[in-house]
């Protein structure tokens, strides 16, 4: 197991080195710079700032020094933002995206297990029919229409009460979080239903469960015991992609419901060529997706045997 | 024991509704099992020999199976289609079951002794402890070595014939007074296969515990069982003692079996004969007898009529599902018949 992690780092640490070279020659490919907008330059300014930002260097050497610097988890200043450390921007707003995210992932997990057992509890019953019809509804539209929806709905709750049930955007307490995080999790919710609707139809017709049935298990302790923990396996693998896709990819969502993550920065910054924050949030979201995934690949080996011991 | 036979069952018929239409799997069938009997039920595959047991079981998938008529009595009491509370009264408790597979027929994901134990809590009502303990020394009486440290694995740590060992500790828990073993030496190697036999025979002479065995094999017949039933599209052909069936074969079915079986003594001419044909579609089962298509000896009445069970006048729990057994057929080279053997013997 411990072999197994360590492989598993190690694999992972590349795959960042590989992200962050292949953005820092991405970026340098797209044509301008970012002193290209600073208004009233003269060429001696512009100069002036290349050399403090090092951009007059040959490209090699910058990619030397931004990889020397990253190593000791320093991604340099915004070009855009005044004197703002890429870090600062990150520690200040991806706990945001990361709350909103995990609050998402949770809706989204549980809701997809339980949905999910339902529909294979009810197959082709009228239960399993209206869920798997919202199902496809939850993947096909994308989430700035469930969000602008969402609040729309709320806004007219709200309004028909005359109370404040919960807010419309904003950001602040844990009501704040809550529409958006469903919003946010329910395309993962639909795929996570689908995906354990088959996985424990798959389960149902295995011998062990004949032979459960046959030790003289009640149905409940089949069911949860025998079934579900099996079943759930394949829902896991796809949990670790999806959390990241989740807490990195919540910026439209962000965006509709006023909330200071971090995507809005990430998009900023490629608008404006701020080749820090590019590099830096590029990195660090590519870090994380790389981490979950080995995160989700060592609880893997805890639910199932079979993965841990071999 | 009584009045009651350990279990009995008569007239079961099983259906399964496919898309295809309806297959009649089994066709009214009667057998019965004393304490600490060995049966076998043998029979070709798809020819009903799983499913009979599965249905007195209750775990065939309903839908699309249906048992459609028939009873069978544990000890006197009905147990065909119970509900799962009831029927979990005698399941694991009553009469254990082993299946074909070893390899796929235990919890990946739980340990042995978790799935041993499991059956131990639900049925006794026994501590996490209590349960282990217990469990610790079913894998010792089924032979498994280092049985403390084997119960901490998994199934995928095992070997084929160490995990159907298991599978006989686990259907032993709460000594059942009936074994069921379906085909439980089908997929594994022939030594292997010796052993698992000769362990169920060790417990049940031991135990008292009955069994009925299910194989497709007449060497582990011969090896394991009292009594047999042969079966054919769905119904009990030939039922008697093993010498009965190996040595007064009386149904061309069972001679056919025979014939095809390769021997171990060398007999340079010897050809091994295959039963022609194919068995019978049970979706619309034929009127007449089931062989009759397949039979050397078919006569007009066969594919008209099935034929009832003919029970040898000397030996009557000998019995076989064959007009040639009726009096006054004409005499068969080969096959045993009863009743001529009776009227002329006298």
């Amino acid at each position: 197991m411990l072999k197994y992690t360590f492989g598993r780092i190690l694999s992972g640490l590349v795959t960042i080195w590989f992200i962050a070279t292949a953005t820092f020659l991405a970026m340098h490919a797209v044509p301008g710079d970012p002193l290209m907008n600073e208004k009233a330059t003269t060429p001696e300014i512009r100069e002036n700032l290349a050399r403090k930002y090092g951009l007059d260097k040959p490209i090699a050497e910058q990619y030397v020094i931004y990889l020397g610097n990253m190593v000791q988890g320093d991604f340099g200043i915004s070009f855009t933002q005044q004197n703002r450390k890429v870090n600062d921007i990150i520690q200040d707003h991806f706990p945001v995206s990361a709350a909103l995210g995990i609050l998402a992932i949770t809706f989204a997990a549980l809701g997809g297990i339980l949905w999910g057992a339902l529909t294979a509890l009810y197959r082709n019953q009228l239960p399993d029919i209206i869920i798997m019809f919202l199902v496809i509804l939850g993947i096909s539209v994308p989430s700035f229409v469930f969000a602008a929806l969402g609040q729309l709905l709320l806004v007219n709750i709200n309004q028909w009460f005359n109370i404040s049930l919960l807010p419309v955007a904003g950001w602040g307490t844990f009501a704040h979080m809550i529409v958006p995080s469903l919003v946010l999790g329910l395309g993962t919710m639909a795929l996570l239903t689908r995906l354990m609707r088959s996985s424990m139809l798959e389960i149902v017709n295995e011998d062990f469960i004949r032979t459960a049935r046959a030790k003289g298990l009640s149905p409940s302790r089949i069911f949860f015991q025998h079934q579900l923990r099996n079943a759930i396996l394949p829902v896991v693998t796809v949990l670790g992609p999806q959390i990241a896709a989740i807490t990195t990819g919540g910026f439209v969502v962000e965006l509709v419901f006023a909330i200071p993550g971090l995507g809005r920065y990430f998009v900023q910054a490629v608008q404006q060529l701020d080749y820090t924050v590019i590099m830096g949030t590029t990195v660090f979201y590519g870090a994380f997706l790389v981490f979950m995934v080995i995160l989700v690949d060592i609880i893997y080996g805890f639910i199932d045997p079979r993965v841990r011991l071999k | 024991m009584g009045t009651h036979k350990l279990l009995e069952v008569s007239n079961l018929s099983v259906e399964f509704e496919t898309y295809g239409g309806v297959v009649k799997a089994v066709r009214g069938v009667d057998f019965s099992v004393d304490a600490g009997e060995v049966l076998a039920i043998v029979g070709e595959s798809g020819c009903g020999k799983s499913v009979t047991v599965q249905s007195i079981m209750g775990i065939i998938p309903m839908p699309p199976g249906k048992i459609t008529g028939g009873s069978a009595k544990l000890k006197g009491g009905e147990i065909l289609g119970l509900q799962a509370q009831a029927a979990n009264q005698f399941r694991g408790k009553e009469i254990g079951m082993i299946f074909q597979d070893p390899m796929t027929s235990l919890n990946p994901t739980m340990t042995i002794g978790a799935q041993i134990a499991e059956t131990l809590k639900v049925h006794r009502g026994l501590s996490t402890q209590q349960a282990n303990e217990i469990a610790s020394e079913l894998l010792i009486r089924t032979r498994i070595p280092e049985a403390q440290k084997r119960l901490n694995q998994y199934p995928f740590e095992f070997s084929g014939g160490m995990l159907q060992r298991a599978m006989i500790a686990q259907s032993l828990a709460c000594s059942p007074s009936l074994l069921i073993a379906d085909e439980p030496t089908t997929a594994l190697d022939v030594t292997i296969q010796a052993q698992i036999l000769d362990l169920l025979k060790e417990l049940q002479s031991r135990d008292g515990m009955a069994i009925i065995l299910i194989t497709h094999d007449l060497a582990v017949v011969a090896r394991t069982a009292q009594n047999v039933c042969v079966m054919y599209a769905g119904q009990i052909v030939e039922q008697g003692s093993v010498d009965d069936i190996f040595y007064k074969s009386a149904h061309p079915y069972t001679l056919g079996l025979k014939l095809a079986m390769p021997s171990n003594v060398s007999q340079q001419n010897k050809k091994l004969e295959p039963i022609p044909g194919s068995p019978p579609d049970l979706f619309s089962p034929p009127s007449g007898c089931g062989y009759a298509a397949r039979c050397p000896h078919a006569m007009r009445i066969c594919h008209k009529e099935n034929p009832p069970l003919f029970s040898d006048a000397r030996a009557p729990h000998h019995a076989a599902r064959c007009w040639l057994q009726a009096p006054g057929a004409p005499k068969t080279q080969g096959l045993y018949q009863t009743n001529l053997i009776a009227s002329h013997g006298a």
